[in-house]
């Protein structure tokens, strides 16, 4: 691939961010090929040096923040005419709940993502206040004379707190999973915003 | 490495990378890959979060007929590797607290 290629790659792969941003990536990428060039590297081997152009395109997307590129998007790419600015005040009473269930559904579909890994620490936190409250409750009985009683319970209490140490494994694994999940989501989402339309 | 670490470190070598004398990107790069490799948006990356904290400067400057940028460390840049070298003593106690009697066992 020519400098010319990669750079023509990467710009209409960024299409969607900011134009400076866009000017400025492809200003550094142009300079780190030709500085590899001046060093003596062929053009195919100084653009092969910064690696595939894909790779590239992910990982500036990955460290844009979400909110840049939405704000980027939703931003008017010429000035309002009057007629337009009227239709947004006149619609405002329609586009403005829209806009709050927009909201409040990707914060209900982030707490259903959640949801798992909360109920499953719950779970956790009861076995733990179940088991302490058997091993207390089987010195109360032993003291009492209960010792049957006693022994059953401290067995019952000893079972959960096995239990808890267990679970204590999933809910981690069950976190890590889901932080995972949700990453890669965002991931997705700005691929969505970003890269689909050729460079204007 | 850790990433963990090594994020927290990457910042420090830029800064360190430029400190003697201005440099570019390329340069910066190659510089550092004998102690840390990183990848161009990397760099990238921190550069504009070492610009936007003031801790180095840009400027645009001819070169063999085309633009290049060359990063210069301001006194805050230079604060921050003070920083680090005192932070770092910290970090060596610790290693030394972590590898207490390794050789014991040999």
């Amino acid at each position: 691939m020519l400098k010319t290629a990669f750079l023509e790659a990467l710009q209409s792969g960024l299409a969607g961010l900011p134009q400076q941003d866009i000017e400025e990536r492809l200003a550094f990428y142009g300079e780190m090929i030709d500085d590899r060039m001046e060093e003596g590297l062929s053009e195919e081997e100084a653009v092969e040096a910064i690696g595939p152009v894909d790779r590239v395109i992910n990982e500036i997307v990955a460290q844009t923040p979400l909110t840049k590129i939405v704000k980027e998007r939703i931003k008017p790419k010429r000035s309002l005419r009057a007629w337009e600015i009227l239709l947004l005040i006149l619609g405002f009473p329609l586009w403005f709940p829209l806009m709050i269930v927009a909201f409040v559904l990707i914060l209900v579909f982030y707490v259903v993502l959640w949801i798992l890994v909360i109920c499953l620490w719950a779970v956790e936190l009861v076995l733990w206040a179940a088991a302490l409250f058997g091993l207390v409750a089987t010195v109360l009985y032993m003291l009492h004379g209960y010792v049957a009683f006693g022994v059953v319970l401290l067995g019952a209490a000893l079972t959960l707190i096995g239990l808890s140490i267990l679970l204590f494994f999933g809910c981690k694994a069950a976190s890590v999973g889901t932080a995972k999940l949700a990453r890669s989501i965002v991931r997705g989402i700005k691929r969505l915003f970003v890269g689909k339309e050729k460079a204007r | 490495m850790d990433a963990q670490l090594k994020r927290g470190l990457l910042d420090v070598c830029v800064l360190a990378a430029i400190k003697n004398e201005d440099s570019y990107g390329y340069k910066i790069i190659k510089d550092m890959k004998p102690y840390l490799e990183m990848s161009e948006s990397t760099l990238y990356t921190i550069l504009k979060r070492l610009e936007a904290a003031s801790m180095l400067t840009v400027r645009s400057a001819e070169h063999e007929g085309r633009l290049r940028k060359y990063y210069h460390i301001t006194d805050a840049g230079l604060k921050r590797i003070e920083a680090f070298r005192a932070e770092w003593k910290e970090v060596i106690s610790i290693y030394q607290f972590v590898t207490k009697g390794d050789g014991e066992h040999a």
